[in-house]
């Protein structure tokens, strides 16, 4: 039984963030996300090649709008998406002949590898997912995925984070950078 | 035992709800519950006692100007003195300042009381029971019929956690400290332990 009254959880969820944090949160994901995909646009995509994956979006919502969590710090951002890329990418070179098989072992490995390396940052699963699932155009990179649009698309994200975020009085980021 | 006593030095019962309310006045969102939060800082505190009372020293808290007696002092003027320097505990020493016994109040009533368990209210039930008040098996007697010995005592490098599980463990209120020679050098008592480690 007590594996049931587990289920029901032991304590409350955490306050809403005020007005002001959620117009700030808006604005630099929008300043970030415009950013890299706009680069993506007008000077990538010309040499054929993409910025912007989904996982971007997620780490968005870390280091613009929940900028205090240990998550979103730099070497969380970096660390988490280029680890994970790297892991994706192998999982897909090994394991491509069973796909289900290559997904889950990119991500499992993604996150302990993560954790292990202290670089927990969940759009990371997504970072390694995408390596296996994203199709012909993210296959056909093979490692170059970790660089471009990986490690391109997090420097500009981070760019973003650090002149945005400290910008506001009462805001800064980071935490910490290591 | 441990546990138990450092749990007792907890000051605040802090809730979840006080939790969320600190939470609100910081902006931006924390990334944590406020279960998750009072799981941290119930530890921290309790590491944080246990730093101090790890890292504190008997001597640091012990008082040194002590009042002591000897052995063939009269048991009145034993009480005279614990009276005005307004002790409720005096240690006995030999002629070469090791330390013999200590009287406590609780000896004085032992003594008074007729065995049993030596309360102040059990003095005062045979009282009014209409005894004789209990003075007469007091009088002639010397500090050393009445002292408890041998004393338990403890050394200026001792540490707090040590005094206060002592303490707690053996139900005691003081204890002399003393040298390597066993010379006494001062007395911890329990609001010694209890300042330190609130005050700190």
């Amino acid at each position: 039984m007590e594996f049931l009254a587990k289920m029901k959880g032991s304590t409350k969820s955490p306050p809403r963030v005020s007005g002001t944090e959620v117009l700030l949160a808006w604005l630099g994901s929008f300043v970030g996300i415009a950013a890299v995909a706009f680069i993506s646009e007008k000077v990538v995509q010309a040499s054929g090649v993409v910025l912007v994956i989904g996982s971007f979006g997620a780490s968005a919502v870390l280091i613009y709008g929940a900028i205090k969590s240990p998550l979103a710090q730099p070497r969380n951002l970096v660390g988490g998406h280029l680890l994970s890329a790297v892991i994706g990418v192998a999982a897909f070179k090994l394991f491509h002949g069973i796909p289900w098989l290559a997904a889950s072992i990119g991500v499992a490995t993604a996150i302990a590898v993560m954790h292990v390396t202290k670089t927990l940052h969940p759009p990371g699963g997504a970072t390694a997912l995408i390596a296996v699932v994203g199709g012909d155009a993210i296959h056909s990179l093979g490692f170059t995925y970790v660089l471009v649009p990986v490690g391109a698309g997090v420097a500009i994200m981070l760019l973003v984070a650090l002149i945005f975020n400290n910008i506001p009085k009462h805001r800064r980021y980071p935490e910490f950078w290591w | 035992m441990t546990e138990k006593y450092i749990e007792a030095c907890l000051p605040v019962d802090i809730s979840d709800d006080d939790i969320y309310e600190a939470m609100r006045e910081i902006p931006g969102y924390l990334d944590i519950t406020p279960g998750d939060f009072k799981e941290v800082y119930l530890s921290a505190y309790r590491h944080a006692v246990l730093r101090l009372t790890r890292s504190v020293r008997v001597a640091e808290v012990m008082t040194k100007t002590v009042v002591s007696v000897t052995r063939k002092m009269p048991i009145n003027l034993v009480a005279e003195l614990m009276a005005e320097k307004k002790v409720s505990g005096i240690p006995v020493l030999e002629n070469d300042g090791t330390v013999a016994g200590i009287i406590s109040e609780r000896d004085f009533m032992v003594t008074m009381g007729v065995g049993g368990a030596g309360t102040f209210m059990e003095v005062i039930a045979t009282c009014l029971r209409g005894g004789s008040c209990l003075t007469a098996p007091l009088s002639e007697r010397l500090a050393e019929d009445i002292m408890t010995s041998p004393p338990v005592t403890v050394k200026p490098e001792t540490t707090l956690l040590e005094a206060a599980n002592i303490m707690a463990t053996r139900g005691i209120n003081r204890l002399p400290v003393v040298d390597d020679m066993g010379h006494m050098v001062g007395i911890a008592s329990r609001a010694d332990v209890v300042r330190s480690s609130l005050v700190r």
